[in-house]
Formats: structure tokens, C-alpha cells, sequence
């Protein structure tokens, strides 16, 4: 982050409202790199990208019932690297869904709402911040 | 010989060049030899450590001992922690390995032992900074839940006080509706002079409660954040002339003059809110009048500036009355505030007037002045901008201006209570309208599947079929496009959109108004004519207030035109396949594809700055599609929500066309 990278960010949501309203969000306030996608396949496509961190919607196959939804996108997700961390959003505050979400090692869950963009914003710091911790313990511990 | 002395030195060096601490042991593990490292950490002298035992130097002798006979079993050692007796107890790792003789005797060890004092330190800081850092998220996490249940309990305290407000507009509205309504009817018979001084005595009082309770409901709806303005063509001229009208009497019964001064360059027709204008000038007016014994009073407008886009006009109002003395000034556009306690009791009235004028001109871009002297007179004067139009003004608006030549209408009154029935009878009647009675909704729909009507006026709350449901029905399963005006006692902003959603052209506000009913009758009828010659498709013309709101989208995109043309335009793109996708599934009971189709609108709602309440019909909907519980309520929630968003859509489409072109 120090040495001017940008943070490369995947979003994923079938909504392209939210999407574009997403990104503009994003990129007034930092300078991110991002590549959206209207689609989970075409998400896992793009992995190669490498992206640090992905926002993934829960409900991808919201109008195409044969689209992949998030769920499956995040497992295929996790398959290719699992250590990409990966948010989830939905509009749904169901508890059962926030834990599904992190049974499939989501990073977090957000609801879609006015103030999703400021958790998402808080949230991303925080994996980051989580990475350096752990990417400090393991140089430690590989020394010792 | 000299060869052999010289490797033996070399050796030596290397030895020593190390910073590791170095030993070498005998097989009966006694020190044999080793390098300054070692000296150091123990504080012995080479002599000292030579021929002692190895294990004698650590806090644990027998895991020394150990060491080194695992050195001589295994031929190594890797990584074995120990712990030396120095002044600081080092911590360290041994390594190491056996040495052999020429003929592969072993002969000793050499061990060599690590510090990793450093290591362990900043291992022991590393989990305390994670210690610290879980902990400080957790009370980051704790502050927010705080934040958030605070702010929850001030939104929750805001709208109860909203829908105590609405309750009570209603609760009083209802009987006072009979009150006056009946005393105006009395009024109209034959009554001996000291019976009608007495009947107008009620009546104007009554009209004064209405007055009130219609401020304290404006003032609530500028506090919740509710008002709304209308942009519509009016006649500005047409529109201030009307409302002075009102005044006449009271200035001719006080013996004042009244001078007129309006600005013949003011374009004729422009665009704004002319009730709102009506209600600042009349505020300001009937206190005007009220203050004011003698001399006259003055109502300016003048044309400050004029572009293509907009014309800036200044009002002003001047009277010759007891003014405002300096100190008091400064708080008359408070609520609830008089000049005095004494004004209050000598001239009556609430002290609202002024902070509705205040509200009502500022959230329209202006600004209030006030200039007076004790015992000379004030003057209030406020600024405001109108957009210019080439469009016609709309039908007239002014209760003055009645068209008496539009007889035998027929009406339908759907109402349930017997009191409110014999009271639109009787000013039916008199305006020589045919009318029908319908106790309810279902009622009103056989009436009228049998006989055709011109317009109906609608109550809202009835039993077996209220006026929602019975105007939904008159409208999606009969296909009938008749005007509908509801009779509503509670006017708050929720209802009202109610109203327009289910698609009624009008309402009627609570006790009626005979001369707005008869005027809000004919002007639909003649609507309803005009636009089924021209085009009949259209059924709703009259558009009151805006379901969309782009103070979150301007906020968000920092009000970047190309950026709120694209979100405008992905909403359009995205929305009326959503609508139609909502409407197909629920005509084949696909509960799971009405699900996801309303789950995918639910975002967009607050994003256009849509009202909250059709988020949470939204919301509904998808609860009961999922749980297929009260699938009979889903009908009507799917038909407003589609009037809205299709509504939503054409007035975005509207803002697209304004942001590109001021763009452009």
C-alpha cells in the first residue's frame, strides 16, 4: 500500500445498479484498481487477475436460474486461492445466511444498505491489516 | 610440520569469528575446547571451562546432559532449546555434531549454541499487538452497535411523533368535518338574524381549528423532512390577484387600503408550487391585516432579474400596523413566538405563521427579510426564483374562478359513515349533481358495473372494502380510467402516495370544502373529457409530488453529471425487466422467481432516494413469497410496487433528459 499499488478489487453483482454505484464509491475515495463483473463465471474466469480482495454477491442467480450463485462462486473462489479474501453482500439480513456465508470461509458478510459502502470501506483496511500480521508471524516463525 | 600449525590457526579463526557461542566436548561430556562466544555467555575464564562438565552451566543439567547424548547416539543434534546461567538467563538452540579421529573413532562434539533472546521478544510483542488489536475491534465493534441503536431510537422517536401527529389530525379532523359542514348547511336555511351571527361564530371557529391543526401538520412535515414541492406551470399574476381577493372583505370592514404593485415584465406563466406560494403570501397577508388599524397596506412583486432559464422575482408586503419592536425581532420566525405575550392575547393567533413562511420559502432556495418600527408599520419580504416555461399553465387552480356550466354530473360517494353521507348529499344537491351512496368499496364496484358515473369521490377507511383496494380494483380489473378524488382526514405524505399508487387523480382533504370540492369535481370531469379526446391511454395527469429523490445519488456521485447519467441510465435498463419478470412470476405463482425479482429491487429503492415505505412493501412481498404465507395480500403489494417503480422510471427519464441538457 506504502509503495503506491493500487489495491486490485473484484466486485461481483448481477444488479448493475449497485455495482456502478459501488465503484463510483469506491474509486472517489481511494485509488483502487477494479474489474466488475455482472457474473460468478465470469468472476472465476478473471482469477488469473489476482485481485486482493473480492466483494461478492450472495445472490448471483437472482434472474438467470442457471447462473452459478454466490455461494458456488465463493467455493470456487476459495478452490483457486484460498487465501483470497472475499466479502459477502446481500440484501437479505437473515442470520442464516451471514453464517453460510462464513461457513464458506466469506471473510465477512454486509448487508446491502446506505451504509454498506462505509463497512465495505472499513473492512478492507482490516484484511489488510490481518495479512500483515500474519505474513509477520510466519517470516518469525520460519527464523526461529 | 609448519603446514600443519598453520591450518590448526586457521581453524582456530574460524572459530572464533563466530558470534554463535562454540563448545567442544569430550565423550564423558567434559568442555574441551571452545571460542570467546562461550566465554561470554558463561563468565568464565578459558581455564575455568576447560575439563568441567557441560551441564553444569544451564538451569536444567540433566536436559544438558541430554544433548550431548543424543550428539554421541544419533552423531547430531538440531535445534534443542536450553536455557544458560548468565546474568539474564539466555535462551538458546544447540546444534550440533560428532567429530571422528583418522580412523573413524569419535572422538568429541561440537556444539554450537544460538541466542534467540531477539526472536523470542518480538514473538512475545507480535501476540501481544494481536492481543491488542482483536481488543480494540471488539470495542470499535461496541461503539458502532452503541451508535447505531442510538440512531435507531431517534429515527423511532421522530416517527412515532410523526404518526401521533397524522392520528390526531385525524381524530380531530372527523368531527369537525361534521361541524362545520353542518353548520354551513344550516346557514343556507332560514334563520333569524341573532341564529346566524351565532352559526358563523362556529363556523369560524371551526374554520380556525382547521387552520391550525393544517400548520402544526405543515410544521411536522418540515421537521420530518416530508415537504414536498410541486413544479407546475401557473399564472402568476392570475394566482396572487386570487388569493387578495380572499382579503377584500376583512380590509374593507377594517377601512384600509390596499395597493397593489405587480411587475408587468414577470413572465405570465411559470413553474413552482403556487399553493405553497399561495400559503407564504397569505401568512404573511392575514397577518398584515390582522395588525394593522388603519392606513394601508401594500403587496409588491417586482422582477429583480431574468435569464433565459429562470426569472428571480421579489415579494414584498408592507403595512402601516403596531410593527415589531428591534429586540423582538429576531425571534417572530420562531415557533411558537409572538412579538409578545401581550400580542397573543389582543390579536390572537398561534405564532406559527411566520415559521411556516420561513420554512416554506427557505426550502425553496429563498430567504425571508423583515424590516419594522413600533407604531410605523414592517415590512416582510422574501425572494424567489421560478423556472421559465413555454408550457400552458394548468387548468385552473383558483376556487374563485367556478364554471358553473357543467351540470348533471353524476357522482358516486363511497362512504360508511351515515353523518359524512348526509353531508355530501346535502352539498351534492345544492351544486345539482346527481349522487349515489355506496356504504364500502364493494358496494361502489356493483353500482358501478350497473350505471355509469362521471366521478367518484372515495373514503379510504371502510369496512369490507376499503378505498385503496376498492380504486385497485376499478382500475386493474375493470380497466376503468373515471376520476377518482379520495376523501382523506389524514393528510401526512404516506397516505397521499398511497393514493397516487393505487392510481386515484385527486384527494379532498377533511372537514371538504364545498367551493374545493366543487371546483376539484369539475376541473377532473373536464380533464377526463379533454384528455379522452386527445388521449384516452393516459390515466393519470395529475401528478401531485415525486417518488424519487436524487439527494442521495448527487451526494454519492458528488453530483458528477456523466456519472448520475450512467447510474440513471443502469436503473432504467435494469428496472422494467424487473417489474415484468415481478408481475409474470406472480401470475404463475413462481414464488421463488417473484422472490428474486423483488429481492434484485430492493437496493435501488434507496439509491433513487425512493420512499422507505415502498422498500419495506418490497421487503413484504419477498417474505411472503418465500414463506408462501398471505399470498392474498402479495396481489396488492405487487401492483403498487410496479405503479411506483414504473412512476419512479418516467420521471427519471426526465431528470436524464435535464442533467444531459444542462451538460451539454
Amino acid at each position: 500500500m506504502k509503495n503506491a499499488q493500487k489495491i486490485k478489487l473484484f466486485l461481483v453483482d448481477d444488479d448493475a445498479l449497485f455495482l456502478k454505484l459501488l465503484k463510483i464509491e469506491f474509486l472517489q475515495h481511494e485509488d483502487f484498481d477494479i474489474e466488475t463483473f455482472a457474473t460468478g463465471e465470469y468472476c472465476v474466469a478473471n482469477l488469473s487477475h489476482s485481485p486482493d480482495v473480492i466483494i461478492l454477491d450472495y445472490h448471483l442467480d437472482g434472474i438467470d436460474k442457471n447462473a452459478m450463485n454466490g455461494i458456488e462462486t465463493l467455493d470456487k473462489i476459495k478452490i483457486f486461492n484460498r487465501d483470497i479474501p472475499v466479502i459477502m453482500l446481500s440484501s437479505q439480513d437473515r442470520i442464516e445466511v451471514a453464517i453460510n456465508c462464513m461457513h464458506h470461509k466469506a471473510f465477512d458478510y454486509v448487508v446491502k444498505s446506505e451504509t454498506a459502502f462505509v463497512r465495505l470501506q472499513k473492512i478492507i483496511p482490516r484484511i489488510f491489516k490481518y495479512k500483515k500480521i500474519k505474513q509477520e508471524l510466519s517470516w518469525y516463525m520460519e527464523r526461529m | 610440520m609448519e603446514k600443519k600449525a598453520q591450518e590448526s590457526r586457521y581453524a582456530r579463526s574460524l572459530i572464533e569469528a563466530s558470534l554463535d557461542p562454540l563448545v567442544t566436548i569430550s565423550t564423558e561430556g567434559k568442555i574441551t575446547d571452545m571460542n570467546e562466544a562461550w566465554m561470554n555467555i558463561t563468565g568464565k575464564t578459558r581455564d575455568e571451562l576447560i575439563g568441567s562438565n557441560f551441564g553444569i552451566y544451564f538451569t536444567e543439567p540433566k536436559k544438558a546432559r541430554e544433548v550431548y547424548q543424543e550428539v554421541f547416539t544419533e552423531g547430531f543434534v538440531k535445534n534443542y532449546p536450553l536455557t544458560v546461567i548468565d546474568g539474564a538467563l539466555t535462551e538458546v538452540l544447540f546444534n550440533g555434531s560428532v567429530y571422528k579421529g583418522a580412523n573413524g573413532d569419535v572422538l568429541g562434539a561440537v556444539v554450537v549454541a544460538r541466542v534467540i533472546t531477539e526472536q523470542k521478544r518480538i514473538e512475545k510483542e507480535l501476540t501481544e499487538a494481536k492481543v491488542f488489536a482483536e481488543l480494540a475491534t471488539l470495542i470499535a465493534e461496541e461503539a458502532q452497535s452503541k451508535a447505531e441503536l442510538a440512531a435507531q431510537t431517534a429515527v423511532d422517536a421522530v416517527k412515532s411523533k410523526q404518526q401521533f401527529l397524522s392520528n390526531m389530525s385525524h381524530e380531530i379532523r372527523t368531527p369537525m368535518n361534521a361541524i362545520i359542514g353542518f353548520t354551513k348547511v344550516v346557514l343556507k336555511t332560514e334563520l333569524s338574524a341573532k341564529q346566524r351571527e351565532y352559526l358563523t361564530a362556529i363556523k369560524m371557529s371551526g374554520d380556525a381549528l382547521i387552520v391550525l391543526i393544517n400548520d402544526i401538520l405543515d410544521l411536522a412535515k418540515v421537521d420530518a423532512g416530508k415537504m414536498t414541492f410541486e413544479q407546475m406551470p401557473f399564472k402568476m399574476a392570475l394566482s396572487i390577484s386570487a388569493m387578495l381577493h380572499i382579503f377584500e372583505t376583512k380590509i374593507q370592514e377594517k377601512n384600509l387600503v390596499l395597493v397593489k404593485e405587480y411587475d408587468n415584465r414577470i413572465p405570465e406563466v411559470l413553474v413552482g408550487d403556487p399553493v405553497r406560494l399561495h400559503q407564504i403570501v397569505l401568512n404573511l397577508m392575514s397577518n398584515a391585516v390582522k395588525f394593522t388599524t388603519k392606513g394601508k397596506i401594500t403587496v409588491k412583486a417586482i422582477l429583480l432579474n431574468e435569464n433565459d432559464a429562470q426569472a428571480t422575482i421579489e415579494f414584498s408586503i408592507s403595512d402601516s400596523g403596531i410593527g415589531i419592536p428591534a429586540d423582538k425581532i429576531g425571534h417572530i420566525f420562531e415557533k411558537f413566538q409572538q412579538a409578545s405575550s401581550e400580542t397573543a392575547r389582543i390579536y390572537g393567533g398561534t405564532g406559527l405563521g411566520l415559521a411556516i413562511v420561513k420554512q416554506l420559502v427557505e426550502q425553496q432556495g429563498g430567504h425571508v427579510q423583515v424590516k419594522s418600527e413600533s407604531e410605523k408599520g414592517s415590512t416582510f419580504s422574501f425572494i424567489l426564483s421560478f423556472q421559465k416555461t413555454n408550457a400552458e399553465a394548468e387548468i385552473e387552480e383558483t376556487i374563485t374562478a367556478l364554471d358553473t356550466e357543467i351540470k348533471n354530473i353524476k357522482v358516486l360517494v363511497v362512504e360508511d359513515m351515515a353523518l359524512n353521507q348526509l353531508l355530501m348529499k346535502t352539498l351534492l344537491d345544492d351544486f345539482g349533481f346527481e349522487r349515489d351512496i355506496a356504504e364500502n368499496g364493494k358496494i361502489a364496484i356493483e353500482k358501478l358495473a350497473r350505471k355509469s358515473y362521471d366521478i367518484i369521490l372515495m373514503d379510504l377507511q371502510m369496512p369490507e372494502m376499503n378505498g385503496f383496494e376498492a380504486t385497485e380494483y376499478i382500475r386493474n380489473t375493470m380497466h376503468s380510467s373515471i376520476p377518482i378524488i379520495a376523501l382523506t382526514a389524514d393528510v401526512t405524505t404516506v397516505d397521499l402516495a398511497k393514493c397516487k399508487a393505487v392510481g386515484m387523480n385527486d384527494y379532498i382533504a377533511k372537514p371538504v370544502d364545498e367551493r374545493i370540492l366543487f371546483s376539484k369535481i369539475v376541473g377532473l370531469i373536464k380533464k377526463s373529457i379533454h384528455s379522452n379526446r386527445i388521449a384516452p391511454a393516459k390515466n393519470d395527469p395529475h401528478r401531485k409530488s415525486k417518488y424519487i429523490d436524487l439527494n442521495y445519488l448527487n451526494q454519492r456521485t458528488k453530483s458528477d453529471p456523466a456519472l448520475m447519467l450512467e447510474m440513471i441510465g443502469i436503473y432504467l435498463e435494469q428496472t422494467p425487466p424487473l417489474i415484468n419478470a415481478m408481475k409474470q412470476s406472480f401470475q404463475k405463482q413462481d414464488w421463488d422467481s417473484l422472490h428474486a425479482a423483488v429481492h434484485k429491487m430492493i437496493p435501488s429503492f434507496s439509491i433513487m432516494g425512493m420512499s422507505s415505505d415502498f422498500e419495506s412493501m418490497a421487503k413484504k412481498i419477498q417474505e411472503y413469497a418465500r414463506t408462501q404465507q398471505q399470498i392474498g395480500d402479495i396481489a396488492d403489494l405487487v401492483l403498487q410496487i410496479e405503479a411506483v417503480c414504473t412512476q419512479a422510471c418516467l420521471e427519471l427519464k426526465e431528470e436524464f433528459k435535464k442533467i444531459k441538457n444542462t451538460k451539454s
